[in-house]
């Protein structure tokens, strides 16, 4: 059974007059890395926050681990089995020590003092700030900060992490360090939806769902999606240069075996062809 | 530049003053005020003068931070007891018109001055040895019983640390926008006190929007990470009172009995 | 004919305490009348400081910034006109709109320099129409825009001052890639129009590609190159060895051109490297 089944789900905010989400229907597996490619605007932020019952949907259903989100019974475990991080690192960091920061999560959920010890530190290790347990948060870089975001959601213990745009405010370097802390957890066997706009982090997913007006637009591995240029050109939205380049090539007459994500694959595809 | 200005004076540091319990140091510090306040002669000022020298020097706070704390307040030391060495009662030592010095003015001038000398020094020793997470968590901790009075103790306390956390957020960011305004020709130095006000309105209205906004995003991050108000909570830290602790206490129950006794068996100077 | 100069210009933070730090560390250069400069360092790298010094916003501990061959800190006292003269867009919006509506929003910065209402009028609505404001939008409060649209609302709140040196930092940051573009070909737009000199700070190889004619390249204070786009990026080892990268087209050819394979080393969009790949398999008989 998948780990988050929505079916049909339609959602409109109070002062609109279109509907945010206008039936999406979409599944996700235990352990599989996702990626929600749109427009500011497309519905790929709400869509996250019905994922943690943050948001109810008007019309349709949402399970998370067999948990009806619409169940106010079970609204603390969902949030707690799901987390949410959201785009700027600052506003989400509560208290003046990262490591009582950390553990405001299972402070809430009211873990025994020993254990939630336990869980600060190894949340911290996972994600690289442990040495900075002690420090405040605004002497912090926007990268780290954002890790020690993820680090209070980790010490929840929650099977899936929802990233709303984690990068969107950060520099390169801060953008490498989260990237790479989503890998991590990706290995750990944690199931993750990563909402972007930036096509290099989305090609790094297990499968990519493009959304447009609230509705799914087309979806499938990262290779499939990003093959359709015109598609994703037609909507205005990024194509990695390498996948453009060979896009071209192909209408060109040139043959290949797949479509190339990144700089690596690019370069082996066209020796290939010159060779 | 605001965001030089030092807030919050702790100093990080691991003596005795430093790992004393919060809770203990502040209820210690309430009993170091009154016992100022107690003195009523030279005795037992001369007692508690001596217990709060102890606890500085215990600080390990260097004595230069100390006199740093009493520099802002040596003027209204001055004009207090300046107006006090001629409030006394009594025989005039020395008389010019109406002004007249006597005795029991410069005793009194003499007891306020110290008295708010120490009053500085034994604050300024919490504010330095403890930071202000603890200081917020003890208050939270000593205001529980609060509760019955239906104070919401939790609530001030959560409302507490999460000012704590944004004051050097938010000051970063009026820096950032007195500079974007400054950048399209705000002029903010010159002309008087009314155009001044009238010229941190481009940088106030800026400033309060984004306070707001964080305020809506830090309320969904909390509810995201299942904040449901005080009730049910568990805490990281546990507080115990510690070896250290009782000593602390004992230590301040001794000045104590040292000053009621000397305030029953010497004559009161002022 | 140069506009602005730096000479020797550095720049110290906490001067003469125990957390003294170089931001900027004696960079001179010259830039000419109507050049676009792309700005590219990490943070930290002094970028930021730099380029407030180039308004005044930061006095410099030493060293000069000549404008039209004139030291701008010559008269401490006047130092507010140089700030129409060199307008400056910080990354985030939010920091600077806030009047009641979008219009008087804009005429803030014109205002401050004393034109005429008239004068206002006329170059509020021009700089609202090189960003596409329309006047629907104008008469909205800044605080219910989009994102993208705040950005072009803060953008025309500078060049309504009419400065004859733009710097953006960042403009694109946080934009999706519609919003991006559209905001690009505006600046763009813009500049061949007003023919003034901009500086582009940003993060995104692929943005400096597209616009700069010359790229400043900056690290921890000091500017490590200064040339075309086409010869800066042509030194990816370089770039990397600071910790940038150059756009991924480029990498690309960069790498075949490591390889043993006659392409050029200065490509820098799909397009030129689509034109290069093609000649090269034709040479070689494989199309």
């Amino acid at each position: 059974m998948s780990f988050i089944s929505a079916s049909s789900v339609k959602y409109r905010y109070e002062d609109s007059e279109k509907n945010a989400l206008n039936g999406v229907t979409l599944k996700v597996n235990k352990g599989e890395f996702v990626a929600l490619l749109g427009h500011n605007g497309c519905g790929k932020s709400t869509m996250a926050k019905t994922l943690n019952a943050l948001i109810i949907p008007d019309e349709g259903m949402i399970y998370v681990d067999g948990m009806d989100t619409a169940d106010d019974e079970v609204t603390y475990e969902i949030r707690r089995n799901v987390g949410l991080v959201l785009q700027n690192p600052d506003n989400q960091l509560v208290a003046s020590i990262i490591e009582e920061d950390v553990a405001f999560g299972p402070e809430n959920l009211g873990v025994e003092p020993g254990e939630i010890r336990k869980r600060v530190d190894t949340a911290l290790k996972t994600v690289g700030m442990y040495d900075y347990r002690t420090h405040a948060p605004h002497k912090l870089s926007g990268g780290q900060k954002q890790r020690v975001a993820i680090a209070g959601i980790l010490a929840m213990q929650p099977s899936c992490v929802v990233f709303d745009e984690p990068t969107a405010m950060l520099d390169p370097n801060g953008r490498e360090e989260v990237m790479r802390t989503i890998k991590t957890l990706k290995k750990k066997g944690i199931t993750i939806v990563l909402i972007t706009h930036y096509m290099d982090e989305a090609v790094l997913a297990d499968r990519v769902i493009v959304m447009e007006k609230g509705e799914i637009l087309t979806q499938g591995e990262p290779e499939k999606v990003f093959s359709q240029v015109n598609l994703l050109k037609k909507h205005s939205l990024d194509v990695p240069q390498s996948t453009e380049l060979a896009y071209k090539l192909i209408g060109a007459g040139l043959r290949f075996s797949k479509m190339p994500l990144n700089v690596q694959e690019c370069i082996e595809l066209l020796e290939g062809a010159l060779s | 530049m605001i965001r030089d200005v030092a807030l919050g004076q702790f100093i990080p540091g691991k003596g005795i003053v430093h790992r004393t319990d919060p809770r203990v140091k502040i209820i210690l510090l309430i009993a170091f005020i009154t016992l100022i306040f107690c003195a009523f002669n030279f005795v037992s000022l001369a007692v508690v003068t001596a217990g709060i020298i102890t606890t500085l020097a215990l600080s390990e706070v260097s004595f230069k931070l100390y006199f740093k704390s009493l520099k802002v307040i040596i003027f209204i030391v001055i004009i207090t007891s300046v107006l006090n060495m001629f409030y006394g009662t009594g025989d005039p030592i020395w008389q010019f018109g109406i002004l007249k010095l006597t005795m029991s003015g410069i005793y009194r001038a003499v007891f306020v001055s110290i008295r708010i000398v120490l009053l500085i020094l034994i604050s300024s020793c919490l504010t330095f040895t403890t930071s202000p997470t603890d200081l917020t968590d003890a208050i939270e901790r000593l205001m529980k019983p609060l509760k019955v009075f239906h104070i919401k103790v939790h609530e001030i306390a959560m409302m507490m640390t999460i000012a704590l956390r944004f004051v050097p957020t938010l000051l970063e960011e009026t820096d950032k926008i007195m500079s974007a305004q400054k950048a399209r020709g705000a002029d903010m130095d010159s002309g008087g006190l009314i155009k001044k006000v009238k010229a941190m309105t481009p940088v106030l209205i800026p400033l309060f929007v984004s306070a707001f906004r964080r305020a809506y995003d830090l309320a969904m991050a909390m509810e995201c990470r299942c904040y449901q108000g005080g009730d049910g909570r568990t805490r990281m830290k546990t507080l115990h009172i510690k070896k250290l602790d009782v000593f602390c206490i004992i230590f301040a129950a001794l000045i104590l009995a040292g000053v009621v006794l000397c305030d029953i068996f010497i004559t009161p100077i002022i | 004919m140069s506009i602005i100069e730096a000479k020797n210009l550095s720049f110290t933070y906490g001067l003469k305490t125990p957390f003294e730090k170089k931001a900027v560390d004696n960079i001179s250069l010259s830039v000419n009348e109507g050049e676009v400069i792309g700005l590219i360092g990490h943070t930290g790298s002094g970028k930021s400081t730099f380029v407030q010094m180039l308004n005044g916003l930061i006095k410099p501990t030493s060293g000069q910034v000549l404008l039209e061959g004139a030291d701008i800190w010559s008269k401490p006292k006047e130092i507010r006109k140089i700030r129409f003269k060199v307008g400056m867009v910080f990354q985030y919006p939010e920091h600077q709109l806030f009047d009641e509506t979008v219009y008087k929003d804009i005429s803030f910065g014109p205002r401050n320099k004393g034109l005429s209402e008239s004068e206002i009028d006329d170059t509020v609505k021009k700089a609202a129409k090189f960003v596409g404001l329309s006047d629907e939008l104008l008469k909205q409060s800044p605080f219910d825009l989009s994102g993208g649209e705040k950005r072009r609302a803060a953008i025309a709140g500078v060049i309504a001052m009419d400065p004859d040196v733009l710097v953006l930092d960042e403009p694109t940051a946080g934009l999706d890639p519609k919003g991006r573009d559209l905001l690009l070909s505006q600046i763009m737009q813009y500049h061949r129009e007003r023919k003034n000199t901009i500086f582009f700070v940003s993060h995104s190889m692929e943005d400096i590609a597209r616009v700069a004619d010359r790229v400043m390249v900056m690290s921890k204070g000091r500017l490590e190159m200064f040339d075309t786009p086409k010869k800066v990026f042509a030194c990816a080892d370089k770039l990397e060895s600071i910790g940038l990268r150059v756009p991924e087209i480029t990498k690309i050819m960069l790498t075949l051109k490591d390889k043993g394979y006659d392409v050029s080393d200065s490509i820098l969009t799909v397009e030129q490297a689509f034109t290069e790949v093609v000649s090269l398999l034709k040479k070689e008989g494989k199309l």
